[in-house]
């Protein structure tokens, strides 16, 4: 009955650094795993510090399962701890859809591949929509595929949370066409498949991409 | 497991184990992973000296169950009088202290590889609230990770 989970757990090697997180990997009992700890801003006051970043700490880890409930994949949440404000959990081995778009321009597009990928991130972006979740930062950096089974595994759930309201999935569906016109223009028109992806997983689908053709014509460009 | 079961249960709840021991209805744990991440977490919580329940291993088997209503968890993912499938662990166990716990318990002892085989499945859907939508993307065990580790967070 004995269980080696070997005791490296206290070693961190440093990933990223943003603005409101640092993120380490590290190994959690036994598993490989990510860190991503808030730091406290020194600029604001202690009380509202620790409660905001408190907030946003449970909020995340909230919407992580919450999408995972819908059918979408995230990292599997190993620990959340309110005192050190940081979540761990799974360490998803596999590129990013950045680094892949980013291959597909400089090597050559496979039409195949792209294409799975647009249809399963439009479908997962659909699921989280129909149910009320909007991800708040959809870019091609936080969404990685799965080594083996190309899945696609969406991260970053920090600025993450919950409305029905056709506006806001928009807005997420906005960012994301931004995002992919800065980073893959060589990739052809991603956007369209995203899209023909979110149709057919979203019941709602009309509501938001009328919203989304509204913005596009209000925007100064 | 009759009067055995009732013998058990009732030295449990009266803090007579010895040694201390927690035993899990097994057909909830269909990996050690979920249980370890239960572990992990009452270790932290008992480095803080903020343990929700009275013991140490009480607290193992509250935090395994993801749900934050003790009396429930405690009947649901611990073990009751007809309870045939168990699960005991100790933190920190002397191999003296494993045998002594293995007295404890009139049966057979099986490996740990056998969980997955013998969960069931539909008794941890229906207790972690898992829907065939999550089924679809994830495995048991890590569906039921999430949930002892974003039940505090909820």
């Amino acid at each position: 009955m004995e269980i080696d989970a070997e005791v490296k757990d206290s070693s961190l090697v440093l990933i990223k650094q943003g603005a409101e997180a640092r993120v380490f990997e590290s190994s959690f009992v036994g598993r490989r795993s990510v860190v991503k700890e808030r730091f406290s801003k020194k600029y604001r006051h202690p009380t509202l510090d620790s409660k905001l970043t408190l907030k946003r700490l449970n909020a995340e880890a909230r919407c992580m399962s919450k999408a995972r409930r819908l059918g979408v994949s995230t990292p599997v949440l190993y620990a959340v701890d309110p005192l050190l404000h940081s979540l761990t959990f799974e360490y998803v081995e596999g590129p990013s859809v950045k680094d892949i778009f980013l291959e597909f321009g400089s090597n050559g597009i496979v039409e195949e591949r792209l294409d799975d990928i647009a249809m399963q991130i439009g479908g997962s972006i659909g699921k989280l929509h129909d149910g009320g979740l909007i991800h708040g930062d959809l870019t091609t950096s936080n969404m990685l595929i799965r080594t083996g089974t190309n899945q696609l595994v969406l991260i970053d759930f920090g600025l993450s949370f919950t409305s029905t309201l056709p506006e806001d999935k928009a807005v997420d569906l906005y960012v994301l066409e931004r995002a992919l016109l800065s980073m893959h223009s060589s990739c052809g028109n991603v956007m369209d498949s995203i899209l023909a992806g979110y149709r057919k997983s979203s019941k709602q689908w009309s509501s938001t991409l009328n919203k989304l053709a509204q913005g596009a014509n209000c925007s100064p460009n | 497991m009759g009067d055995a079961g009732r013998e058990l249960v009732d030295s449990m709840q009266a803090g007579k184990l010895e040694p201390e021991v927690a035993f899990l209805n097994a057909s909830l744990i269909p990996d050690v992973f979920p249980l370890l991440a239960a572990a992990h977490k009452t270790l932290i919580a008992k480095s803080r000296d903020s343990l929700t329940t009275r013991t140490l291993h009480s607290e193992l088997v509250y935090n395994y169950s993801g749900s934050k209503h003790i009396t429930e968890s405690l009947k649901r993912c611990g073990i009751s009088d007809s309870t045939t499938y168990i699960l005991a662990a100790r933190f920190n166990a002397s191999p003296d202290e494993m045998k002594a716990a293995e007295k404890l318990i009139n049966g057979k002892e099986i490996e740990l590889e056998e969980l997955e085989g013998r969960a069931n499945q539909a008794q941890i859907q229906k207790h972690y609230k898992i829907s065939g939508l999550e089924v679809g993307i994830s495995c048991l065990a890590d569906a039921i990770t999430c949930r002892i580790a974003a039940r505090d967070a909820l």
